[in-house]
């Protein structure tokens, strides 16, 4: 398996203000990595740095064996996608409008997208189970439905990584579940990439459960603590260490034979 | 969406026809009476194809109602367009083409050649340079850390509009108030009423600002999605911004050199185009500004026949066209919003 995504000895600051440092991270196809840490401890920032949002300080991020510094800005929207933890919706562009801006990295300097973008906004569209809201205007749209048509926009963009910045933060259960039962679907049906940055840890465990490879990276002011398989990296000492929390790993077996872990949080550690 | 290709033909045929027939249509209004029978015996003499009508006729249609219709055209084309461009691009809806002070630099512009040099085609000049001026200026007030936010820009554009509103105001101070300050207000409230083959000059910028927004309009329904989105989209933002900036400033620059400040049609045209074919730019650009040449030609031709003397034109744009805003805003219950 290659290596889709290559974080070497990263380090970013905002003129003097650290914000991680020496991160090092690798990705290969068809992964899911969750990303997790507490506030402020530099997730969104490097999500940044992968996207080449913010530069580095030093360090490198290779996509595909090419550091992205030697992308143009539509080249890498070709291999890096991404789904905003909240978007903030302007004007009442219609569901499949906001698809087809997916299909922007491929119209050239002053092009639109053709009709064949416009199949491929619908397609994306179906594999995320909202192609009847394509003519809707997405204002209209509740908070969980505007991510699925995010995801849509991603997966419409026919890249190789997908990122995420907690993608389900402002959802509820149902929605949560709909969003990663959508993710686990398409990582498993196609070979795109998942990195996601996510404030459960049970995220991984889920997508652990379902089969997919998944890796864990646990950051804690701007460092990487661990990195690694879900039962590795998330141990009750490493929780205690990052969050601060004292918390119980449980898990049950279901009809199938198969462990599922969770997590029971139990008090804050002073 | 789903007839995209197919209905895209008629309806840039529809786009071009409307503001023609608007301009023929001024042809037959104006305080020269002219029958209708002249005016086509004007038409096709211009072309060759009868015997030339009196010359007032000729003169009336081809040197006073047409021009001023064809510049007119233009201008409201380009005030429309810009705002759509900017209120995309700022993810705004309530900005509009003098946003960045290009109207403001413009007045004062033309309030200052107005004071040095009476009224004459330098009025023009300093109102173009000056409101491309306050652009730049607002583009750099607003650039921090070697990038330009669209909030710290707009925050920009509003403190350099006040400052050259202030500096519109001096001038007013100092002018004679018999003889300049009269002509600077005119010029400040908009008309068309001086437009002559001579202010043609003013289309070719118009023309290429509306060219730039026009093929950049994809990119400003991607700006639209935030700058961080944009970006991750395969948008290379601050170039794109710069681009549409700079075509819209060059179009309203060049409107507003002629025209004076025309209001409301750079923020309402947008909106009105937005209910009645949505919110894509591919569209609404393109739709903004036939209806933004139509609105300027028609409202200019009541300005010039609702009374005995003529109405400034800006002040009729807001007057008319509000009630006709409400009724569609009513009629398509805001198409989504």
């Amino acid at each position: 398996m290659s290596k889709i995504l290559e974080v070497s000895s990263a380090t970013f600051a905002y003129e003097e203000k650290n914000i991680f440092g020496d991160i090092s991270l690798q990705m290969e196809q068809g992964q899911v990595c969750c990303l997790l840490g507490p506030n402020g401890c530099g997730k969104t920032t490097l999500l940044d740095c992968v996207m080449g949002i913010n530069k580095l300080r030093s360090g490198n991020v290779r996509v595909l064996d090419k550091d992205i510094n030697d992308y143009k800005r539509h080249q890498l929207a070709q291999r890096v996608a991404y789904v905003p933890q909240i978007h903030n919706r302007t004007f009442p562009y219609t569901v499949l409008q906001i698809v087809m801006m997916g299909r922007t990295a491929y119209t050239g300097f002053w092009g639109e997208p053709k009709h064949s973008d416009e199949e491929i906004a619908r397609q994306s569209l179906r594999e995320v189970g909202m192609e009847k809201y394509a003519d809707t205007p997405y204002t209209k749209l509740s908070g969980g439905e505007v991510q699925l048509v995010m995801l849509a926009r991603a997966l419409g963009q026919q890249t190789d990584i997908i990122v995420m910045d907690e993608p389900t933060a402002h959802l509820d259960y149902r929605n949560e579940l709909i969003f990663l039962e959508t993710i686990a679907r398409l990582c498993r049906n196609s070979s795109v990439s998942v990195l996601m940055a996510t404030h459960e840890p049970a995220h991984a465990f889920y997508f652990e459960s379902k089969g997919l490879p998944v890796k864990v990276a646990l950051m804690c002011r701007g460092a990487m603590v661990a990195v690694g398989v879900p039962g590795g990296v998330l141990t009750e000492e490493n929780l205690a260490d990052v969050y601060g929390v004292q918390a119980k790993i449980t898990g049950f077996i279901n009809d199938n034979g198969q462990e599922i872990k969770d997590i029971t949080l139990l008090r804050t550690l002073s | 969406m789903e007839k995209r290709e197919k209905s895209f033909i008629p309806l840039g045929i529809l786009l071009i026809v409307m503001p023609l027939l608007c301009i023929f249509v001024t042809f037959f209004f104006g305080r020269y009476p002219l029958p209708p029978a002249d005016v086509f015996q004007a038409i096709g003499a211009k072309f060759g194809w009868c015997a030339m009508p009196s010359n007032e006729t000729m003169s009336v249609l081809w040197n006073l109602r047409f021009p001023r219709a064809f510049a007119g055209a233009f201008v409201g084309a380009s005030l429309a367009a810009s705002g759509a461009a900017f209120q995309g691009v700022f993810r705004n809806p309530l900005v509009n083409s003098g946003i960045l002070g290009v109207s403001n630099g413009a007045g004062f512009g033309a309030s200052l050649a107005i004071l040095l040099f009476g009224i004459s085609f330098n009025t023009y000049i300093f109102s173009f340079i000056l409101g491309a001026v306050a652009v730049i200026l607002s583009y750099f007030a607003g650039r921090i850390y070697k990038s330009t936010p669209t909030v710290t820009l707009i925050l920009g554009g509003v403190v350099v509009s006040s400052f050259f509103a202030s500096l519109t105001s001096i001038i007013k101070f100092m002018a004679d108030p018999y003889t300049q300050l009269p002509a600077i207000t005119f010029w400040l409230m908009g008309s068309l009423a001086s437009i002559s083959y001579k202010h043609f000059v003013a289309i070719i910028p118009m023309v290429v600002g509306m060219a730039i927004i026009f093929m950049a309009r994809w990119k400003i329904n991607v700006l639209s999605m935030g700058e961080k989105e944009a970006q991750t989209l395969g948008v290379n933002i601050s170039l794109y911004k710069i681009i549409i900036i700079g075509g819209a400033t060059l179009c309203t620059a060049a409107a507003v050199c002629i025209s004076g400040v025309i209001g409301w049609v750079g923020l309402v045209i947008p909106h009105i185009g937005r209910m009645l074919v949505g919110n894509d730019n591919s569209r609404l650009i393109p739709v903004s500004m036939s209806m933004g040449a139509c609105f300027v030609v028609l409202i200019d031709m009541l300005s010039r026949n609702i009374s005995g003397s003529e109405i400034p034109i800006g002040i009729l744009t807001s007057l008319i066209g509000t009630p006709f805003f409400v009724y569609l805003l009513k009629k398509t219950k805001g198409g989504g919003w």
